[in-house]
């Protein structure tokens, strides 16, 4: 790995979001996934960031109350009827 | 998580919407209806506008659907009627919403503190101070409605559209592609303002986390 290919621990925090999305370049990728391999801090967010988004994942999906739903509901057939 | 649906499965849908399918229809707004109205409030002046914004926008879905062809997912071609319709009601209302109060200032910022890393010599950017470690939480605790709590507050507090990217992709599962054509914004944004929410997120976790290991409440 030539030197100037290297990316430090700042940067590398800011595209991890990206890198578990499979959504940086291929050079960029590699990059990443060697700095990872030999970086316990990096790594260390890696893992927590996965955790977090595996952890929002698990948030209940809300729903519209009775009333609004009625609402529309109420338009959608009114539309209907014409 | 709802499922991405395929363009076949969107196309009946669509059709079944235009014979007026309530049972269809239903299905969409308990999908989609939380959504839609936070989306709508970022561009008009109150909850009450935002929901003649949702009401105005499926009238114009259901008259629309014939349009529909495919070519994006049925969801996300709602959406861009919803956008289209709250900004045409926002521009009406003489409100100027501009994009840096939707996705917040910070997008430019790094998202860890500086501080947390060498600022000069030969390690300059390698860590200086490693991130508090909260891996190894028992399943249990991680996926405890407390934790949970800490995770929704998180997101409650983020500025609305980093908000709403990261609902739509990592509590609903949307794609990046659905988000970025469903909110109107590039592929470069929707990245950041993801990345910018979950580590927030992350951050909030650290903070609940470490503040537990110490002992406060």
């Amino acid at each position: 790995m030539s030197v100037e290919a290297s990316i430090s621990c700042r940067e590398v925090v800011e595209l991890l979001s990206d890198y578990l999305d499979g959504a940086l370049p291929e050079p960029e990728r590699v990059r990443v996934d060697e700095h990872v391999a030999g970086c316990d801090g990096c790594t260390l967010v890696l893992d927590e960031l996965r955790e977090t988004i595996r952890l929002t994942g698990m948030l209940t999906v809300e729903h519209l109350n009775d009333a609004q739903r009625a609402t529309l509901l109420d338009a959608f057939r009114d539309w209907k009827t014409g | 998580m709802s499922l991405p649906r395929t363009t076949t499965d969107d196309l009946a849908l669509a059709e079944r919407l235009r014979a007026g399918d309530e049972t269809a229809f239903m299905m969409l707004v308990d999908e989609l209806g939380p959504s839609m109205r936070r989306v709508a409030r970022m561009y008009v002046s109150t909850d009450a506008v935002a929901d003649e914004v949702v009401q105005e926008a499926w009238l114009g879905v259901v008259k629309g659907l014939g349009g529909f062809e495919g070519r994006s997912t049925l969801r996300t071609w709602i959406f861009r009627i919803l956008v289209n319709t709250a900004k045409t009601r926002g521009q009406r209302e003489r409100r100027s919403v501009p994009f840096s109060s939707l996705a917040g200032d910070d997008l430019d910022s790094p998202s860890f503190d500086p501080a947390m890393f060498v600022s000069s010599g030969d390690s300059e950017g390698a860590w200086s101070t490693l991130p508090f470690d909260w891996r190894g939480m028992p399943e249990e605790r991680a996926e405890a409605t407390e934790t949970l709590h800490v995770v929704e507050g998180a997101i409650a507090t983020l500025p609305p559209m980093q908000a709403e990217v990261i609902r739509l992709r990592d509590v609903l599962g949307w794609s990046s592609e659905e988000v970025r054509n469903a909110l109107d914004i590039s592929e470069t944004n929707q990245r950041v303002l993801l990345h910018r929410a979950r580590a927030k997120v992350r951050g909030a976790l650290e903070r609940y986390y470490r503040g537990e290991s110490e002992g406060m409440p």
